[in-house]
């Protein structure tokens, strides 16, 4: 205990040691308010919650800093079903004192549990309207609305208490008794109930008395809300029941009904289901079926094209190989060359170097035949070129140009530095009537001898060439 | 016997949750240490004038 001036803790004398004030009567009420606390506890051990508000708030009355008065006073309105008057007091306990005090457990219990203060809430709301139809005299809407909010909270002692009474306007005796003894279970000594419970006892008693027992009032009908709309069920009225043979072959057409439903409409629907996936895997096989089969075709073909020139190849290697088994072609060329270089005729040594052109295809041959056909071919051109020239020039005299154009080719051939020959072979070709190839022969020679003293003619002779 | 006009007068809407705060704010907390007190200051100041 603090002392109200001063706030220093008071002793066991009169006045405060502190600052002398005197706490006489200070004291008394603190004592009275424990007191009244300590009473209410005890009211609210033995389940009499309308004793112990009463004490707690005498208490509160004197001493409004009594925390644990607070507490258990809003402790006994949550069982009461008051559940704002519960978190109010609380509220004050918290901020009377921020620390340390269970008040502030009790209100997160309380809120944190979105849905249960919904609830309560919501339990509020439908007390308010059960109480403004009474009001409003509908009175069996009340009753239903009371109903669904006891459902929702039991313990609920005011809405206990406003059935009850609504059950006693309607003389439904037994319920109302039933409604009290409900609410004397929360609250022991509620005393509206405990007058309501009076009341209803008496007319058990007077009716008791003259021999005949009130009965309960039966409803005849079941009214309940709906949003808006009222819905009222008669209780008397039941269902015509029909015979167990009947349900029996209800169930039984029923059976029938579904087996058929499902074998006309199910069993179709399954049956094209798998009809339409082999379908698929058909289509899947031939697709693939036919693409092996284009495979095949031309993997054949490919062989087949393999085989014939695996068999031009034999044929060729069996031109090159002779009975011995060497290159014989080769074999023949070197012997044209050796005779060549031993003092040979370079005319007959042309001839064999034309046939073993004519045979093998020089660009194909190794390079050390090839430079040694290069090398015969160029030490024999001009001196071969040369004899063809000759032959060519006698056979151009004796007007016989057929040979003269053959050995003047061979010429130019061999010898292509010849302007000469190529000269005399334009002129074969002219003499023979062939313009074209004369006009090319004596271009050749204009492109490719520009400072010989055959141009002058050559160019005379594409003129009157060309302008026939 | 009991008058049902009279019994529901008795009765009056409970606060709902969003109206706990103007519960909390109308609540009279003065108590009988604050009259006493408030008594007390009131006599020393007219011993003083």
């Amino acid at each position: 205990m603090l002392c109200y001036q001063c706030g220093c803790p008071l002793s066991e004398h009169d006045f405060c040691t502190s600052c002398g004030a005197d706490v006489t009567i200070y004291k008394k009420i603190m004592y009275t308010s424990n007191m009244f606390y300590n009473d209410g506890l005890e009211k609210a051990k033995v389940r009499d919650l309308t004793g112990a508000v009463n004490s707690l708030r005498q208490s509160l009355k004197l001493n409004k800093n009594h925390i644990e008065a607070r507490n258990l006073l809003g402790l006994v309105y949550f069982e009461m079903g008051e559940v704002v008057a519960a978190l109010s007091e609380w509220v004050i306990s918290k901020n009377l004192r921020p620390k340390k005090n269970i008040a502030g457990s009790y209100i997160n219990m309380v809120q944190s549990n979105a849905s249960r203060l919904e609830t309560i809430n919501q339990t509020i709301k439908k007390y308010n309207q059960s109480y403004y139809y009474c009001t409003q005299g509908s009175k069996d809407l009340a009753i239903i609305q009371l109903k669904k909010v006891l459902s929702m909270n039991p313990r609920f002692i005011r809405a206990h208490q406003l059935l009850a009474l609504l059950y006693i306007d309607s003389e439904q005796w037994e319920r109302a008794r039933r409604e009290l003894k409900k609410c004397l279970d929360i609250d022991r000594n509620n005393t509206i109930a405990l007058r309501y419970l009076q009341e209803v006892d008496a007319v058990f008693a007077k009716e008791d008395a003259s021999g005949n027992r009130p009965r309960a009032k039966r409803d005849d009908t079941v009214r309940y809300q709906s949003d808006n709309e009222v819905i009222i069920q008669p209780m008397n009225v039941k269902e015509p029941r029909k015979g167990s043979f009947a349900s029996l072959i209800n169930i039984g057409i029923g059976l029938v009904i579904g087996l058929a439903a499902m074998y006309f409409l199910v069993v179709p629907s399954l049956m094209a289901d798998v009809r339409g996936e082999e379908n698929q895997k058909v289509l899947e096989i031939g697709s693939q079926l036919d693409e092996k089969s284009a495979t095949i075709v031309e993997m054949q073909r490919q062989m087949e094209a393999l085989e014939g020139e695996k068999d031009k190849v034999e044929q060729e290697l069996q031109g090159y190989v002779g009975s011995n088994g060497t290159l014989e072609t080769i074999d023949n060329f070197l012997d044209v060359v050796s005779a060549y270089l031993e003092g040979g005729d370079v005319v007959q040594t042309g001839a064999a170097l034309e046939d073993f052109a004519a045979k093998v295809e020089i660009d194909q041959m190794s390079q050390a035949v090839r430079r040694l056909y290069q090398a015969v071919f160029a030490a024999i051109g001009p001196e071969l070129g040369t004899v063809y020239y000759d032959a060519g020039t006698q056979a151009l005299k004796d007007e016989l140009y057929g040979d003269a154009i053959a050995n003047l080719e061979k010429s130019v051939f061999y010898d292509a530095g010849n302007v000469e020959a190529l000269y005399e072979l334009g002129n074969a070709y002219r003499e023979s009537g062939d313009v074209e190839k004369a006009l090319e022969a004596y271009q050749k020679l204009l492109e490719l001898f520009p400072d010989s003293n055959r141009v002058k003619r050559a160019q005379r002779y594409v003129d009157d060439l060309s302008q026939d | 016997m009991i008058n049902f006009e009279e019994e529901l007068k008795k009765f009056h809407p409970s606060p709902e949750v969003e109206e706990a705060v103007d519960t909390i704010y109308n609540q009279d907390l003065t108590d009988m240490a604050d009259l006493l007190v408030k008594l007390i200051k009131d006599s020393q100041q007219q011993e003083q004038e």
